[in-house]
């Protein structure tokens, strides 16, 4: 026989799925059936608040990153810029192709379209940056300065991670690209904007400082502080 | 399992759902997309091993939670369950606002948060949530009772605050 101790169990427990012997218990007993009432009120006030805005476009960016592993060239990257344009989030698309040279030039590019990287801090933590790496095959010797921003990105052949951090000659932007492995390094300038790509092992990475000078100073940086497998 | 086209309804039809989840997980609009992605991403490389296509939306779950998980395991909040104290049950007001809603759920530690997310946005029931989360039915029905408790108390206090 359930008394009022044990319909209120069930009731916060899981209030849209009462046993029958509950919900009897409950028509015959006023108390029991103003709190289930009051519980049902709560529970909906509950449901409404969860119910929180999905960013337009979601499941397109999903299947925009997956698709990649499929997709090929500009298409995708009108694909994506469609879809980037679209949301007010700002998720910024990176298209690489072949030429590591070109490589090192939308490296540039996509930090141009990420101006809020160099001035934020966001996800600001050194050891998910050391995962990562490990991630990639790599293993941080030595912290390489402080961490301040990383991000995961979408890239026509998945996805990659952009982190900026600080060095002694200023912001740099390591943009890690995995699964698209290259074999040559390369460097690109625009305006004041230095990128040298390297290879690693199974992709590659791209640094972006404002200076030729800083970018060297940070790659080497880089090579010391950080084993890749190549 | 299946194919890409059936990969790509997975994503439109769970997608928001688990959004959601993501999103009372972590509480960021930006870190809630990025575990959503790497969520898909992972479902995608097992695709083709899962098994129960009808327990496809635990599945992704799972996935969701170990990432939230290995990301964030260090501000993981430990509980110890035991019986909730029902001798006082405050009855919570009508006029509750969704705001005011939205930020005492945010306030629930996450082991009170999640199984209360997988029952009100998933539709799990205790059963399930408990084998989702590696425990018992009845501590699961103790976290929620308990998640429940602290919400209507919250709620009826800040009724109360009001109407002084």
């Amino acid at each position: 026989m359930m008394n009022c101790l044990e319909f209120r169990r069930l009731k916060l427990a899981d209030p849209r799925r009462l046993p029958e012997e509950a919900r009897s218990h409950a028509n015959g007993c006023a108390g029991c059936l103003a709190f289930a009432r009051s519980m049902d009120e709560s529970e909906a006030a509950l449901e409404r608040a969860l119910a929180v805005a999905v960013p337009e476009g979601l499941a397109d960016r999903i299947l925009l990153r997956q698709s990649g592993q499929r997709r090929a060239g500009w298409k995708a990257l009108a694909l994506a810029a469609s879809i980037v344009l679209a949301v007010a989030a700002g998720v910024i698309a990176m298209n690489w192709d072949d030429d590591s040279g070109n490589q090192a030039r939308l490296a540039i590019e996509h930090v141009l379209d990420e101006p809020q990287s160099l001035t934020t801090r966001y996800n600001a933590d050194p050891e998910r940056f050391a995962e990562i790496v490990r991630e990639l095959g790599g293993s941080v010797r030595e912290p390489i300065g402080s961490v301040r921003y990383i991000k995961r990105c979408p890239v026509e052949q998945g996805s990659g991670w952009h982190v900026v951090f600080e060095t002694p000659q200023g912001l740099a932007t390591l943009i890690l690209v995995p699964d698209r492995p290259i074999t040559t390094a390369s460097t690109a300038s625009l305006g004041r904007w230095t990128a040298r790509v390297e290879p690693i092992r199974g992709g590659y990475y791209a640094l972006v400082t404002d200076s030729a000078e800083s970018n060297s100073a940070a790659n080497k940086l880089i090579k010391q502080r950080i084993g890749w497998q190549t | 399992m299946g194919s890409k086209q059936q990969f790509e309804q997975m994503v439109r039809a769970f997608s928001a759902e688990l959004y959601r989840f993501a999103y009372w997980l972590c509480r960021d609009r930006f870190v809630a997309e990025d575990l959503l992605q790497e969520t898909f991403a992972r479902a995608w490389k097992a695709w083709q091993d899962l098994r129960e296509p009808a327990s496809v939306k635990a599945w992704l779950i799972a996935i969701l939670r170990n990432e939230h998980l290995r990301r964030f395991s260090r501000k993981q909040l430990s509980i110890v369950d035991g019986e909730p104290d029902e001798s006082e049950i405050p009855s919570v007001p009508s006029s509750a606002s969704r705001l005011e809603m939205e930020q005492l759920v945010g306030l629930l530690p996450l082991s009170y948060r999640e199984p209360l997310l997988l029952q009100a946005l998933g539709g799990f029931s205790c059963g399930e949530i408990a084998s989702m989360l590696g425990t018992t039915e009845g501590a699961v029905m103790t976290r929620l009772t308990r998640a429940r408790q602290a919400l209507r108390g919250e709620l009826q206090a800040s009724g109360k605050r009001k109407s002084a």
